[in-house]
């Protein structure tokens, strides 16, 4: 056997085992980077960093304390903080829930008229696949969420229907924002994650964006807002 | 150190500071070869996709250990892909026997028949571990010294894996038909 049909031998056997990554796997890895815990510095920072906001803290406390009656300013319901979380931590998230709707709680916020979508991205944690909607200027007026047995949609404007890979849904309604302005990213995630295997939108239309999940089963979930930036975060349990 | 660092292209010295969005520009040519060194360690296309990611993620918080400018990437990241596909093999071997899976019906299907098929069979009857030179040299095309280093190993013992590794597939090849 020459040397070239030696090469050409194992390329072709390689190929027939590997061969060329799906067209999603960019994505998926970019979504996983943008999504993944702020790297950590060396230990020196971080122990610096402990000691400063552990300095701030105090400071705060000593002279917020006396007027806290006066300046509470508590957060919308259902923001979680802090924020950016570690994602392996997730001691300090909402539990999950296995309802079929759920209202993610706006209340409190004043912002622009419309929100702007600016940013969608999906990811999948030990324990967790997860989407972010992630918005520019201000939260929208209502969010909503229902779970359902199938992954077919209709689409908002035209009424057609839609099927994504799965055999669960989840639509996502959110009022009082649109995503044409400022969005220019993908809207139809094809993920292969364990449980959430398609993001798609399915209304961007009068001050209505609907996005529509393709489930591998009718897992059990939890929807939560963030700051920094304002984003609305679900996560279905992979367990 | 410092001298290398200032060799480096603003897109590498950003993704050095911390910004995901420029380390993912940057490894996005990279995926393709990381993929199919996974797809060929782990014999699995999803799990490949996974270990890809993860070993992005990995890569991305240790870029400041990498050594040398933009063009020791490709080496410094495959062999943390390669790293991620022996751990995956360790918790697949681990949640098998957890879990009691059955074997996914895809993996107990060859559709390769002939030569072909008998070629693809001996790969995945070699080790992992001998598998692993021989993609890197003859699949992906890494030149001996960018194989060296994602193996670790200096340049004359990378030569010797992969001629060990393609004398298992073929005993009785010689030196010269191999390089």
């Amino acid at each position: 056997m020459g040397r070239e049909d030696f090469r050409r031998e194992l390329r072709d056997g390689f190929e027939s085992i590997a061969g060329p990554p799906d067209a999603g796997l960019t994505g998926r890895v970019h979504s996983a980077l943008v999504e993944a815990p702020e790297r950590r510095g060396p230990v020196w920072i971080a122990g610096l960093a402990a000691a400063l906001i552990a300095a701030m803290a105090v400071g705060a406390l000593f002279i917020a304390g006396p007027l806290r009656q006066q300046n509470q300013q508590p957060l919308p319901a259902g923001i979680a903080t802090p924020s950016p979380l570690p994602t392996s931590d997730v001691s300090n998230l909402p539990a999950l829930t296995c309802n079929n709707a759920n209202t993610v709680s706006t209340e409190g916020h004043v912002g622009e008229p419309i929100a702007y979508v600016n940013a969608v991205r999906t990811g999948t944690h030990t324990g967790y696949d997860r989407i972010t909607i992630q918005f520019q200027n201000g939260l929208p007026g209502d969010i909503q969420i229902a779970t359902q047995d199938n992954a077919t949609f209709t689409q908002g404007a035209s009424g057609r229907q839609v099927v994504l890979q799965g055999s669960a849904g989840l639509l996502i309604t959110m009022h009082g924002v649109d995503e044409h302005t400022q969005y220019t990213g993908p809207v139809d995630f094809k993920t292969n994650y364990p449980v959430l295997l398609e993001a798609q939108q399915v209304q961007d239309f009068e001050g209505v964006v609907q996005w529509g999940l393709g489930l591998s089963r009718g897992a059990c979930y939890r929807a939560f807002l963030l700051q920094s930036p304002l984003r609305l975060v679900i996560d279905f349990s992979t367990a | 150190m410092t001298a290398v660092m200032e060799q480096r292209p603003p897109v590498m010295l950003s993704a050095t500071a911390g910004d995901a969005s420029s380390f993912s520009q940057l490894i996005e040519p990279l995926l393709d070869p990381a993929f199919r060194l996974a797809a060929v360690m782990l014999a699995d296309r999803a799990a490949a996709e996974d270990a890809v990611q993860e070993a992005s993620i990995k890569a991305w918080r240790k870029l400041r250990q990498l050594r040398g400018d933009q063009r020791s990437l490709r080496s410094w990241f495959l062999s943390i892909v390669a790293n991620e596909c022996r751990m995956a093999r360790r918790q697949r071997w681990w949640s098998v026997v957890r879990l009691a899976e059955p074997p996914r019906a895809e993996d107990s299907t060859d559709h390769y028949g002939g030569a072909a098929g008998d070629v693809r069979r001996a790969l995945l009857r070699l080790k992992p571990e001998d598998r692993l030179p021989l993609v890197l040299h003859f699949y992906l095309d890494l030149p001996l010294d960018e194989v060296a280093r994602t193996l670790g190993v200096s340049e004359s013992a990378a030569k010797s894996r992969i001629y060990r590794a393609a004398q298992r597939l073929r005993p009785e090849l010689s030196m010269e038909e191999v390089f």
